[in-house]
């Protein structure tokens, strides 16, 4: 059994989140968390793609929040009705993979030459001007307003049997399912990639850029490849973030905080491992907009919160928690909760036919 | 011309002041084995380092099999040039008018809740991409034009003859500080020298399209049978970096060979080895030529240069001071004076 949860600890998370539905239905009210764990999911997106390129690819990108706002913009532009476009909500999904893939392209291909810390500097830098872009121009944009209304997915959903129709807010678990059926598909889709030659360059360029360039790998190219696909991943969290919300909500919503979570998700769960997104968005996220959450709920239902003292509302030691947990973290264990392993697939092994070597 | 493998026409590498090496010239035969000693310093690695691609010659010419690696200047660079300069232009005519455009395009022809008509967007568009000022419109389309196309010329010429380049015309290599990656797999290791060589892409590793599994398993068996080869096989899922120093080099000749070189280059390919791993290395040398392979290597264990080499050059401040067999550079005079008389006393 534990055996079984380490080799593929991925597969038993995502498992684990196809049962919990059924799980929350013998809990007490209280322990509900469905209808919050959606964001986890679309943050565990986000930080899937940042994961490509800071995990496993070694870019610093401190600006990933710039591509979420870029796609949950595109997304409110594609489907708001405010718009001449209105395509729906499926396609609209499909075109924000696409925008969000061109603008990492976009982003990449002129400074993709940059190393570590300067790199890092020009996607900061980038990060705060899409969002000052967004800020000003109104035209397009509406400013601070944000895009709303937005559509709800057409989907196959729960309430009343199960039939397909747009979701209304408030179906807490037909988003679950929604959120979770796509997070399900990107990790499909980046654990193929790292287990395919892709993902070796990937490795190979973070490892070490000379000696991979030295066997013939193109690195510029494997570059661009990992950021136009992590910033593809990113605009997808964007738009699921927005359509979830109905609205993209204030520029600020995609900030550089929003960056340093997604970073500090990968390094919890473990740079370049697949499964620490999940568990590391699951500790932070989860952490964040659940736990603080319930407390601050049962602290007033015992009545110890008070509006006069700051400290006893509990999302006021946020930021002390999270950082003294940072700074545990990188004491103790600083690979991170589930650091990425070397996988083996003896199954291909049948070295003894002839003819393989050319 | 014919059979030379390698030929090095007066190279210099110059870093700023320092000159690295002055105008060395060398021809090595195909199918040999050529050694390239001097003492510490002399530029036998900046001499590697020049001819695959790491970095450019400040002067002279390197040839691989009468060839020069470096990309042709064809009509597609240019094609590519000028369409990238393009998408720039127009990107920078739509940003610096990114609001008057949208407006007219999208926001005055559309009537809430009716069906838009992209004709009149059309009309729209055309007639205020019209209103737009010079300074506003052609001007920042041209600067972008010209930014965008020789932005993309310069970092073409400056990558066209790279080491990437030059891996892919069959020159493989090894590395003095040896350069391994360490968090992956020995198997891992091989893989990505075998990287360039495999044709799928990346929808195909996305979908898992057939042709991926093929391709993928042949792969694998062929880096099992590079990893037996150099005696590694039983360790193929331990991490690299869990290697010996000895294990480490012959890994990384192992990685080296699966991209199928025509050409390899070992730099000090014996450095902290046993009297055993250097016999059992002289062994796979010798075979690598068997089977074709032209190797070039630097080396200053003398014992294992004059026992396989064909020829040898020396170097000494960057020139070449001697060439010949291994008896000839033996006897030269200079040669001992420089490097073997001080270095082992080599009778």
């Amino acid at each position: 059994m534990v055996a079984v949860v380490r080799r593929n600890p991925t597969a038993v998370m995502l498992l684990l989140a196809l049962a919990w539905p059924a799980v929350e239905l013998v809990l007490p009210l209280r322990f509900h968390i469905a209808g919050s764990l959606r964001t986890v999911f679309i943050f565990a997106i986000l930080a899937l793609g940042l994961n490509v390129v800071s995990g496993f690819t070694g870019l610093l990108n401190l600006g990933i929040a710039a591509f979420m706002a870029i796609g949950a913009y595109a997304f409110g532009i594609l489907t708001c009705d405010t718009y001449p476009f209105q395509i729906g909500f499926w396609p609209a999904l499909l075109l924000t993979l696409i925008i969000g893939a061109m603008a990492g392209f976009l982003l990449g291909a002129p400074t993709i030459r940059l190393r570590g810390d300067y790199l890092a500097i020009v996607t900061l830098g980038f990060g705060e001007i899409v969002q000052d872009v967004l800020k000003n121009l109104q035209a397009i944009t509406k400013g601070m307003q944000g895009i709303n209304p937005l559509p709800s997915p057409t989907c196959c959903a729960s309430g009343g049997g199960w039939t397909w129709r747009e979701l209304q807010g408030g179906d807490h678990l037909s988003w679950y399912w929604l959120t979770l059926a796509i997070l399900s598909v990107c990790v499909l889709a980046v654990r193929r990639l790292e287990r395919s030659h892709i993902g070796r360059a990937w490795i190979s360029v973070r490892e070490d850029e000379l000696a991979s360039r030295a066997m013939g790998i193109r690195v510029d190219r494997v570059k661009l490849l990992a950021f136009a696909t992590g910033a593809s991943l990113a605009a997808l969290s964007g738009a699921l973030f927005a359509s979830s919300l109905s609205s993209t909500g204030e520029p600020s919503n995609y900030d550089f905080q929003v960056s340093i979570l997604a970073l500090c998700i990968i390094i919890v769960g473990g740079i370049g491992s697949v499964a620490g997104v999940l568990i590391g968005s699951l500790v932070m996220i989860g952490f964040n907009s659940i736990v603080l959450v319930k407390v601050a709920e049962w602290m007033q239902e015992v009545g110890w919160s008070s509006t006069s003292n700051v400290l006893a509302s509990p999302n006021n030691w946020k930021y002390l928690i999270f950082g003294v947990a940072l700074v545990l973290m990188v004491r103790f264990r600083p690979q991170g909760l589930l650091p990425p392993t070397i996988e083996d697939d003896p199954a291909h092994d049948a070295p003894d036919e002839p003819g393989a070597l050319r | 011309m014919s059979g030379a493998a390698l030929r090095i026409e007066g190279v210099t590498v110059r870093f700023g002041g320092v000159v690295a090496n002055e105008s060395v010239s060398l021809e090595i035969p195909e199918h040999s084995i050529f050694a390239v000693i001097g003492p510490n310093g002399a530029g036998k690695t900046t001499l590697f380092n020049a001819v695959t691609g790491v970095h450019a010659p400040t002067a002279g010419e390197v040839y691989f099999f009468g060839e020069r690696a470096r990309l042709p200047v064809n009509a597609a660079v240019v094609a590519r040039a000028l369409l990238v300069g393009l998408l720039s232009g127009v990107g920078f005519f739509l940003s610096m008018n990114a609001q008057e455009l949208w407006t007219a395009t999208f926001d005055v022809p559309y009537v809430y809740g009716e069906p838009f008509d992209w004709m009149l967007g059309l009309e729209g568009f055309v007639g205020a991409a019209r209103e737009v000022p010079f300074t506003m419109g052609a001007l920042p389309a041209m600067i972008g034009l010209i930014i965008g196309s020789m932005t993309m010329l310069v970092l073409w010429s400056g990558s066209r003859g790279g080491s990437d380049v030059v891996a892919r015309t069959g020159v493989a290599r090894t590395f003095q500080n040896i350069r391994l990656f360490t968090e992956m797999s020995l198997v891992e290791n091989v893989l990505v020298g075998m990287d360039y060589r495999l044709r799928t892409g990346f929808w195909s590793a996305l979908l898992r399209l057939p042709q991926f599994g093929t391709e993928r398993l042949a792969a694998r068996r062929a880096s099992i049978k590079l990893l037996r080869f150099v005696g590694l096989e039983s360790r193929k899922a331990e991490a690299a970096g869990s290697l010996s120093y000895g294990h480490r080099r012959r890994l990384e000749i192992a990685r080296a060979l699966a991209s199928d070189p025509r050409i390899l280059l070992l730099d000090e390919p014996a450095a902290g080895m046993n009297p055993q791993e250097i016999s059992e290395l002289m062994e796979l040398i010798r075979s690598l030529r068997d089977r074709g392979i032209t190797v070039v290597l630097i080396e200053h264990h003398m014992k294992l240069v004059m026992g396989i080499s064909d020829r040898i050059a020396v170097l000494q401040y960057g020139r070449k001071i001697a060439e010949g067999t291994p008896e000839e550079v033996r006897c030269n005079p200079r040669c001992v004076e420089a490097y073997l008389g001080a270095d082992e006393g080599v009778a």
